[in-house]
């Protein structure tokens, strides 16, 4: 009993706490009145929420959506054979080719955009390569086109897709798939039929860690797409720190994350429809 | 070593409070002060310095402002936002009795409009926003001023700083207007200018203007002046040019915080930075100008002679430094993300 | 894939690790690359490493945050682990709410949660420094760590947690040696994932850390105002040929103990 209880009174307090009130406070800045001299003061007003009905941050929020489900289905399709691959490994070999997959990502993501930079340039790796070998006469433009965002967002989020997948993996015994094949299963059906169903939830698992997280991300895509363009983070943050509008900027916040858990709670409903096992969660979430 | 961290930062719980040990906090840059200076600082005074960080002048003054101007002792804002920390009483007044060496300043560089009389602010140093451009690919006469930025020819090609503020500049000052209007109809005009500018912008640049000249990508747009004095350390093609209509210029000031703890370490420490030696050792290694006129005597001929680093001085007079524009601010923004989002 | 073909295989696993670590590659050999912005090869030169060596903040900031991404990722995994089950297992009151409010720290933009957290340190009266560092670290970290655990729980035999309970054993038991020996994968994958994350955060950090106690990341940043040095090449030089030690060093551990 004392584990189940220290299990729940953890959850509770620490979202309690760190989480929920600092949103409440996020909800309360939305409704309040923007000052240059006090950041906020207290008329309550909905005004800022009126503010987000300008078709121009629809087009933004258009913009990074697609953008973000671009990369999480690159990270999918990538990320998928790989984890496949790499369960399928002895343990031992497994466990150093994901350590091994992670490490790039604890050097500092500044310079390794840098590095990125160096590689996509017009006089970078690639094009010396393409020149060099005579496929192109000119230097193709590959810095700071929408290619190089969507390159530089799936570089920094693949890992988040495959780390859950390979754990996913590991529940697929082989017999289940000797089994399948003894029957007289094909590749296809017994990918469709057996390997699918039981990977799903880590397929969930990695689209949302990575694709939520992208939703607000634009350093990284700044740099290398040359910022020619808004994205949600870039609103968001300007409206705080450069225009100090807090409670737009709130407002704005509040309504990403109430779009998102709308189009997560669609996503659920048809999710159950569909099969009644394999989404992130029947009674929950 | 990671022992040594941890005990530092059980340290620092402690230190919250026995804290007789004299010191001062400086929220700064990252290595905007030359190697050695405050190690020979804390030598000579006994005054230990606690060096800080921050990426931006932005969240130095969200942090300052939430706290109520606790929590450092020196802080190192730009011109704009002096104006605004200084109206809304996040500034200690400078006590200048205790400054010996404010002497050796610039007499052109004090008493701007955004601090007048340096109540509140003492220039560390100063620069500018101008044009840079790859002379090996561009013929230099063709560029002397923002307009010419406009040409349809460099469709696609050029960079802007990732910065509202400057890149209204060019467009408020290739127009005759201030770079600090509020003037709704100005700042229409303007955005109605750049609109026909974006066209040619290949890329904007948030961190370091010098990278994509260096690398080729691009070979016109603008720069900041330390950028290009950088960049031409590494290739000499690349050259500054202080258009017609005036650069936008700034200074980073020393400035204490209303909360600060150790105000009167935070003035000796402004008039340690002040020694002509000291101030010497700065423009040498970070290649921004100096304020200070002492310095400047002991400085070596190919310093003084860059153009880059000490700017003419029409460009200086034709130029303009940002100040804090209040409300008006939300307009520029509302045009930029126009302007961003291809309206 | 299915084994029949293992030259596909290796090309491909090949072909993503040579694009993980190609920007990699090229900061080490701009380590000791003379020239200090690495378009050019300017001769070989250690003098980046020297002066790293000389530079006792930047080497602090970095210990720093390896620091607060182990005990960040520790905690965050071990509260997250918890969270989870809770979740999965037990009904509590406003369960639906805990699930949806990891949701909203995974979906704010990393600047609100900056500044909320430091509104909520202020209020709380919370020193600005390590703990309150830790504390924002772990918590932007767990939602990462509960949904990558989460889904190891999910499909999982429920009938034999209920052959376990009926057995009598305690709730404690049933998660050390039931559950955690089958979800240890994804625990493993939500720790490096959360000390990932910690090692590479920015703006929260530089709201929620004081004065006494400075990390790597904002180091970083703030130097691009004079130019990013290239001792941070180096300091990734030494992560990676660490992380290359380690990996090296327990697999020859592993092995040996196997062979023995």
């Amino acid at each position: 009993m004392g584990f189940r209880r220290f299990a729940i009174i953890l959850t509770l307090l620490w979202l309690g706490v760190f989480v929920l009130a600092p949103h409440v406070l996020v909800v309360l800045t939305s409704v309040m009145t923007a000052d240059p001299q006090h950041l906020v003061v207290w008329p309550l007003t909905l005004e800022p929420y009126a503010r987000l009905w300008e078709p121009l941050y629809a087009e933004v929020f258009w913009r990074s959506l697609w953008l973000s489900a671009l990369t999480t289905l690159i990270c999918l399709l990538l990320g998928y054979p790989f984890a496949w691959i790499v369960a399928k490994l002895a343990p031992l070999r497994r466990g150093v080719v994901l350590f091994l997959l992670i490490v790039p990502f604890w050097t500092n993501s500044l310079i390794r955009t840098y590095a990125l930079k160096l590689i996509l340039g017009n006089k970078g790796l690639v094009n010396m390569l393409l020149v060099g070998m005579g496929i192109v006469d000119e230097p193709v433009e590959l810095l700071y086109t929408g290619f190089a965002v969507v390159f530089g967002l799936t570089y920094m989020l693949l890992p988040f897709m495959v780390l859950p997948l390979v754990a996913s993996f590991d529940k697929l015994e082989a017999s289940l798939l000797e089994a399948a094949s003894d029957l007289g299963a094909g590749f296809w059906q017994s990918f469709r039929h057996v390997i699918l169903p039981l990977t799903m939830p880590g397929v969930i698992a990695g689209c949302l860690i990575v694709f939520l997280p992208a939703m607000g991300m634009f350093y990284v895509a700044d740099l290398l797409g040359g910022a020619k363009n808004l994205l949600l983070g870039n609103v968001i943050r300007n409206q705080f720190l450069i225009v100090r509008d807090w409670p737009f900027g709130a407002a704005f916040s509040v309504t990403l994350i109430g779009l998102m858990a709308l189009l997560l709670w669609l996503y659920f409903i048809a999710n159950r429809r569909i099969n009644r096992q394999g989404g992130l969660d029947d009674d929950g979430i | 070593m990671i022992l040594r961290s941890l005990l530092a930062a059980a340290l620092l719980v402690a230190s919250a409070v026995v804290s007789a040990e004299e010191k001062v906090v400086v929220y700064n840059w990252s290595e905007y002060i030359p190697d050695g200076v405050l190690e020979d600082f804390t030598k000579e005074t006994g005054i230990k310095v606690e060096y800080s960080t921050y990426e931006n002048n932005e969240v130095m003054y969200s942090k300052l402002k939430l706290q109520k101007g606790k929590g450092y002792d020196i802080v190192v804002p730009s011109t704009y936002l002096v104006s605004k920390m200084r109206a809304e009483g996040l500034l200690h007044k400078i006590d200048k009795s205790k400054l010996s060496n404010l002497g050796n300043l610039d007499p052109k560089l004090l008493d701007k409009p955004y601090d007048p009389g340096n109540e509140y602010s003492i220039p560390y140093l100063w620069g500018s926003t101008g044009i840079g451009v790859n002379a090996a690919e561009i013929d230099l006469s063709t560029v002397t001023s923002w307009a010419d930025l406009w040409d349809p020819k460099w469709k696609g090609k050029l960079l802007l700083t990732d910065d509202l503020r400057e890149v209204f500049h060019m467009a408020l000052k290739k127009n005759g207007f201030s770079t600090n209007t509020a003037n709704p109809d100005e700042i229409k005009t303007a955005y109605e200018d750049l609109q026909k500018l974006m066209p040619n912008v290949r890329v904007f640049n948030a961190d370091a203007p010098r990278e994509p000249f260096l690398a080729g990508d691009v070979n016109l747009g603008m720069i900041w002046s330390g950028e290009a004095n950088m960049a031409q350390k590494e290739n000499k093609d690349i050259q500054y040019i202080y258009p017609k209509e005036g650069a936008s210029f700034w200074i980073d000031n020393f400035a204490i915080p209303s909360g600060a703890e150790h105000v009167e370490n935070a003035q000796k420490f402004i008039d340690y930075m002040l020694r002509p030696e000291v101030a010497k050792k700065v423009v040498e290694e970070l290649g921004y100008s100096t304020p200070n006129l002492a310095a400047k005597k002991l400085l070596s001929k190919d310093v003084l002679n860059n153009r880059i680093i000490f700017p003419p001085d029409d460009a200086l007079a034709k130029g303009e430094f940002q100040q804090d524009i209040g409300d008006a601010m939300k307009l520029y923004n509302d045009y930029w993300e126009k302007l961003k989002t291809g309206h | 894939m299915t084994g029949s073909r293992p030259f596909f295989k290796w090309t491909f696993l090949g072909s993503i690790f040579l694009w993980l670590y190609l920007p990699i590659v090229i900061l080490v050999i701009n380590s000791f690359n003379e020239s200090r912005y690495g378009y050019d090869w300017k001769g070989f030169s250690l003098k980046w490493y020297e002066k790293l060596m000389g530079n006792e903040a930047l080497m602090q900031a970095f210990l720093n945050s390896l620091l607060i991404a182990t005990l960040a990722a520790t905690f965050a995994t071990v509260a997250g682990t918890l969270m989870s089950l809770a979740l999965y297992r037990y009904q509590f009151p406003m369960k639906n709410a805990a699930s949806g409010l990891l949701f909203v720290v995974m979906m704010s933009p990393d600047i609100v949660l900056a500044i909320t957290f430091l509104v909520i340190f202020i209020a709380l009266g919370i020193q600005l420094g390590f703990w309150s560092l830790l504390i924002a670290h772990i918590t932007f970290c767990l939602p990462f760590v509960v949904i990558t655990v989460y889904a190891q729980l999910k499909g999982f035999d429920k009938y034999l947690l209920e052959a376990a309970q009926d057995l009598g054993a305690g709730e404690w038991r049933i998660f050390r040696s039931i559950i955690l020996p089958l979800i240890l994968p994804a625990v493993v994958a939500g720790w490096l994932l959360s000390f990932t994350l910690s090692l590479d955060d920015v703006i929260i950090s530089s709201f929620v850390t004081g004065p006494g106690f400075e990390i790597l990341p904002i180091r970083v940043f703030s130097m691009v105002k004079v130019g990013v040095s290239p001792e941070v090449n180096v300091l990734a030089t030494l992560l990676l040929a660490i992380s290359l030690l380690l990996v090296t060093a327990s697999t020859l551990l592993l092995k040996r103990r196997k062979v023995s």
